[in-house]
């Protein structure tokens, strides 16, 4: 029992009884069974027989629904049997229907490989015909043909898909006889790469109408607030829910662990993570560690590993790193170390909380808030053998979401918030996408809105009169210079791209906004974990020259921002403070950068930068008068509250709408426009905006509670990490007010005169209908 | 709920993005080096002759309009109206002695599957010396008799089959396969396209023989909506029952690229045809004789023909889309007669390789 007694020792230790602010316990349950509506074919029976395994209930209901022609959408944890709960339907038609086809999306390689050897081990076993095979870049052209041909299980992703869709015509025994695509972790499809890849399925979609196909859908997420609403987004089609999971799992404890508990640490977040990892290991618990860049997991292994040490060379040993440049065979030669017990401990970025393939373990310690409660959920769940005890650790930064959670831990545990955001209105993506369909049949209004939406007929003409498209009698036909696959880059929105050269290598290419921020003269810049300083930064052939090196300090850039309003698509009033949704145009001027080590400032530098305008969604809202009075009377400032209002929503977004703080952009004035108003914004950092203030805005009184919660309990003076002060700020977080920020986001949560306990107000039932 | 921008900011971003992304870069004369190994590259003095050249025609043919300097005609089709051209000139077709390729065939025994230059060196020691003679061999007997059965069958495509798969595509026997068909079968076929790959394509050329002469059909566009209707009138040239199509490259560009623009009409595809690819035959026997084994450089060396006013090849998508950017057909004159004198070239060097080959007395 050794999770028992490392419990025993966080309750006894005095050093950790005090960090510990919060353990909740899901007591073990045994598994939950299910039934078929239809028994499965006695060669799919054997197979379940021969491998012992008896269904849960959310497999026979996934395989219930897909039967009955449903698109289902599954979103129970990890490791409960998802793959099997789609193999199952999709080899019960592979059986019944000679020609039928499936596709099989995975967003990464090693996950494709991993499905690949399932699929051959089940229809090796049953017999039935499936033929699977990986179609991506890495397929030979030599073997193209034959797995275009007789694949009937192909794997792939959907860049390649992307790619391949102009080449139809080769695919048209595929595509006419499409009944199943399964997206597995179809998460990882959400903001802007998401919303490319919705276009992508569509595209899909509307090739497969044409060839007479109507394909299924099966898709597995992680824990979503909006799952159904997300998997519509994502595919255009209405989906049932499977969220009951029926898997066992033994007793798990999930710990809140805070090294700020008394609002200061004595100690680096690192060092005590390095502690609670050697603790674990030393009570022979095996242990995940995730940490939040490849720099810190080294650390946290060496210094582990030297503590170690002085008990034994050998538990030093059983610690190791878990690197992403680590060669396949690397890699599983630590997942098999671990899988036979050598290994205690294994040290790993939250990047490779997908690709890894350890199985289940005694402990996980997160350090660090990985951005997401979904992650954060996908990383503990890699705690819990079956049967036995099993324990996480949330381990806090001293960020406001990271201590936000701390302080309220029944938000970390409740049901789950974040929605999964889809845009499929960017007029930037559509119109990308809009040009490859043209490309692969004529686009005709009146069949395909359905698929592109009414942008349409905005957009074609635009596009015709910049003559990529023509119009012609049999609809608009695609007639650009280049491949428009070719154009359309999967992971962004369209602009003018910069490209960085390392001694005439080209090492990336990036937006002109990412170019200003993170690669303008002098810049220290990261790729792939590597060093760079920005030596040159043309502006006219859009060309960035780095270097390699190596210094021990980093570059913030500073920048003002300019917003005016284009149009009010939406207006609201929460709590007496009218809130506003619509189109803004930003201008953002980047000043100079500052040179840090640490959180010290050694020198500041200017920059002479064009400005960047760009237009976006945005929400604003104009906080009542009576507060910046009552601020001004106590001899506050009602400017530096405005500031710390706009880092603590933008601080808390994510909680509510799956995006990173550098997704979202704002600015906040004391006297905005021509009336003067004090305001706040927060908008979408990209061109066209990308839904994540739209869907803000739907959620605001839930985000203005938890804004003004993170505040008014944070311990800190005047403002921290914590809670107010902003990693991204261009102004170095100046001036702000935390107790003017307090009463601002009071008034914003509870109204005017309202006890601090009141209720949260309407809104609420908007996320569970969700 | 969402809103456009009302400026055209999105056509004109896509625009930009676009212009950047030629399919031919552009080298510095003589950097033999890089030219050889970017996929497609065009030297700068030859890049800014043909950029002069278009602001020339397109000065020359200022408000002229498409008629008064085309003659042809308008057809039409299910698939809408389209432009044909029509030019002729002499044309000789060498008489070609069949049975010269039969005897070649009869003769190799490694048409037989199993049978490799080994085996035969042994067969022929125990006096094997034709398919027939195989026929009494205990081991080959039934394979034998498959394989006599296409060689006397006369059927070329099958030819074609037996002897590329045995040997190689550009193997003597696969084009003798040329001495089966009458001149009169042949198509020549060459396309001109907006682009590599899944864009319109904006001309059609297609060589037939006709007594003594050949007959170049030109199905030009217009404008886009054309492309449908040029398609079906090509189709119906290449579609006959003894059709054989001839091309330069057709079987990497031109074929596929006509199917997949078939395919986007949802037209369906038309039966398979033989199909001599000139390029594979002309790099046997001309490879490393000459700088390139581009069509151009083909006909320049072996058929002595020079072009003049010529626009290349890697620019007709310019060249075309300043036709339906400005409505001024001067962009199209030397496209088309780039694209003819294709087809008449074509048509020379697979007679003379046939001639060469397969000539008669």
């Amino acid at each position: 029992m050794a999770v028992a007694d490392l419990l025993r020792l966080l309750d006894t230790n005095p050093v950790f009884r005090a960090r510990c602010v919060h353990r909740q316990v899901y007591e073990s349950e045994s598994p939950r069974y299910g039934c078929l509506d239809a028994p499965l074919s006695p060669s799919l029976a054997s197979y379940l027989d021969q491998c012992g395994i008896r269904l849960y209930s959310h497999q026979c209901e996934t395989i219930n629904h897909a039967r009955a022609g449903k698109n289902v959408i599954l979103t129970t944890a990890t490791a409960s049997g998802k793959t099997l709960a789609f193999n199952l339907p999709v080899f019960c038609h592979l059986e019944q229907d000679p020609d039928a086809r499936a596709l099989y999306l995975y967003p990464t390689k090693a996950l494709a490989n991993d499905q690949l050897l399932s699929l051959e081990q089940m229809a090796q076993y049953t017999g039935i015909t499936a033929k699977s095979a990986i179609y991506d870049g890495d397929t030979p052209q030599s073997k193209r043909a034959a797995i275009r041909e007789h694949s009937r299980v192909i794997i792939s992703n959907p860049h390649e898909v992307h790619y391949v869709l102009s080449w139809h015509a080769k695919w048209q025994p595929f595509l006419s006889n499409l009944d199943y695509i399964v997206i597995d972790e179809a998460h990882r499809y959400r903001g802007v790469f998401g919303s490319h890849i919705a276009f992508v399925i569509r595209r899909l979609l509307r090739l497969c109408r044409h060839y007479g196909a109507s394909p299924q859908f099966i898709l597995s997420t992680a824990t979503l607030a909006n799952p159904v609403e997300f998997a519509h987004a994502l595919t255009g089609q209405d989906f049932v829910l499977v969220d009951t999971d029926g898997a066992p799992h033994g007793r798990r404890n999930f710990v809140l662990f805070n090294p700020f508990y008394d609002g200061i640490s004595e100690r680096s977040v690192h060092q005590e993570t390095k502690d609670l990892l050697v603790s674990c290991v030393k009570e022979n618990l095996q242990t995940l560690c995730f940490t939040g860049s490849r720099k810190m997991a080294e650390l946290v292994t060496v210094w582990s590993r030297d503590d170690a040490r002085r008990i034994s060379q050998k538990l030093a040993d059983a610690i190791s790193v878990y690197r992403a440049g680590y060669l396949p065979e690397e890699r599983r030669e630590i997942e098999q170390q671990l899988k036979e017990g050598r290994l205690r401990g294994v040290v790993s970025t939250n990047a490779l909380e997908l690709g890894i393939d350890v199985g289940s373990l005694d402990a996980v310690i997160i350090s660090g808030y990985p951005g997401t409660m979904m992650s954060t959920r996908q990383q503990a769940g890699r705690a819990g053998r079956k049967g036995g005890e099993s324990l996480a650790f949330l381990i806090a930064q001293a960020d406001p979401l990271d201590q936000y959670f701390m302080h309220h831990p029944d938000q970390f545990f409740s049901r789950p918030h974040e929605l999964a955001i889809i845009d499929t209105t960017n007029a930037y993506i559509v119109s990308g996408h809009l040009l490859c369909t043209a490309a692969e049949l004529p686009l005709r209004e009146d069949r395909d809105s359905a698929f592109f939406g009414e942008n349409l007929s905005c957009l074609l003409p635009d596009l015709g009169a910049a003559g990529l498209l023509r119009k012609t009698i049999r609809g608009w036909v695609y007639v650009g210079r280049g491949r428009a696959a070719d154009a359309v880059r999967l992971d962004g929105i369209p602009g003018e791209s910069f490209r960085v050269m390392c001694h005439g290598r080209l090492l990336e290419t990036m937006d002109r906004g990412q170019a200003y921020r993170e690669a303008h003269k002098g810049a220290i810049m990261l790729h792939q974990g590597e060093t760079y300083v920005v030596s040159e930064m043309d502006l006219d052939t859009h060309t960035i020259r780095v270097t390699e090196t190596d210094v021990d300090y980093y570059t913030q850039p500073q920048k003002e921002i300019d917003i005016s309003i284009i149009g009010t698509l939406e207006t609201r009033t929460v709590n007496n403070t009218p809130c506003f949704f619509g189109e803004v145009e930003v201008t953002e001027q980047y000043t100079g950068y500052k040179i840090k080590r640490g959180d010290t400032i050694i020198g500041l530098e200017p920059l002479t930068l064009p400005p960047l305008t760009f237009r976006t969604k945005a929400f604003w809202f104009i906080p009542q008068e009576s507060v910046e009075q009552t601020i001004t009377e106590s001899g506050g400032d009602p400017g530096g509250g405005l500031h710390g209002v706009e880092h603590a929503v933008i601080a808390l977004m994510p909680l509510y709408v799956m995006c990173d703080r550098w997704d979202i952009g704002g600015l906040s004035s004391p006297s905005f426009g021509e009336k003067g108003e004090p305001v706040v914004f927060v908008y979408d950092g990209y061109e066209g905006g990308i839904g994540l203030a739209e869907k803000a805005f739907g959620l605001l009184p839930e985000l203005f509670t938890a804004a003004h919660e993170l505040v008014r309990d944070c311990r800190c003076e005047s403002g921290c990490p914590s809670c107010i002060f902003s990693p991204k700020c261009g102004n170095d977080n100046q001036p702000l007010d935390k107790d003017a920020a307090v009463l601002i986001l009071r008034e914003l949560s509870h109204g005017p005169g309202e006890a601090d306990n009141a209720p949260i107000a309407a809104g609420k039932s908007e996320v569970q209908a969700a | 709920m969402s809103v456009i921008p009302a400026s055209s900011r999105i056509g004109a971003l896509w625009q930009q993005r676009m212009q950047s992304m030629r399919e031919y870069s552009v080298v510095r004369d003589g950097n033999a080096f890089e030219a050889g190994f970017s996929h497609s590259v065009i030297f700068s003095s030859e890049y800014d002759r043909a950029r002069m050249y278009l602001d020339t025609l397109l000065d020359r043919h200022e408000g002229l309009a498409f008629e008064t300097i085309f003659r042809g005609k308008e057809i039409v089709n299910e698939g809408g109206t389209c432009f044909a051209l029509e030019s002729r000139q002499g044309y000789s077709f060498p008489s070609l002695d069949s049975d010269q390729l039969k005897a070649r065939l009869l003769g190799d025994l490694t048409l037989v599957h199993g049978i490799g230059p080994a085996i035969r060196k042994r067969l022929n020691a125990r006096g094997y010396h034709s398919i027939p003679d195989l026929l009494e061999h205990p081991c080959f007997r039934q394979q034998a008799k498959t394989v006599l059965s296409s060689i006397c069958g006369g059927d070329s495509s099958a030819i074609m089959d037996l002897a590329g798969s045995r040997h190689s595509r550009s193997h003597p026997s696969v084009l003798g396969a040329a001495t089966l068909h009458e001149p009169e079968d042949f198509v020549f076929l060459d396309i001109e396209t907006l682009g590599l790959f899944s864009r319109p394509i904006i001309l059609f050329g297609i060589g037939v023989v006709e007594c003594g002469h050949l007959i170049v059909h030109q199905y030009l566009l217009r404008d886009i909506a054309e492309e449908q209707a040029a398609l079906i009138a090509t189709m119906d040239l290449v579609s006959g029952d003894r059709s054989a199509l001839v091309t330069f490259n057709g079987k990497s560009f031109d074929f596929p690229y006509l199917m997949d623009r078939l395919a986007y009409y949802g037209l369906g595809y038309p039966a398979t045809i033989p199909h001599f690819d000139v390029l594979h035959f002309s790099r046997r026997r001309w490879k490393g004789q000459f700088p390139s084994l581009r069509l151009a450089v083909l006909e320049r060396e072996v058929l002595n023909v020079s072009r003049e006013d010529d626009v290349p090849g890697q620019m007709v998508p310019e060249f075309y889309e300043s036709y339906l950017r400005s409505g001024n057909p001067g962009p199209l004159v030397p496209i088309v007669e780039h694209n003819r004198q294709d087809v008449v070239s074509l048509a020379l060097l697979f007679s003379f390789l046939l001639e060469e080959a397969y000539g008669g007395c």
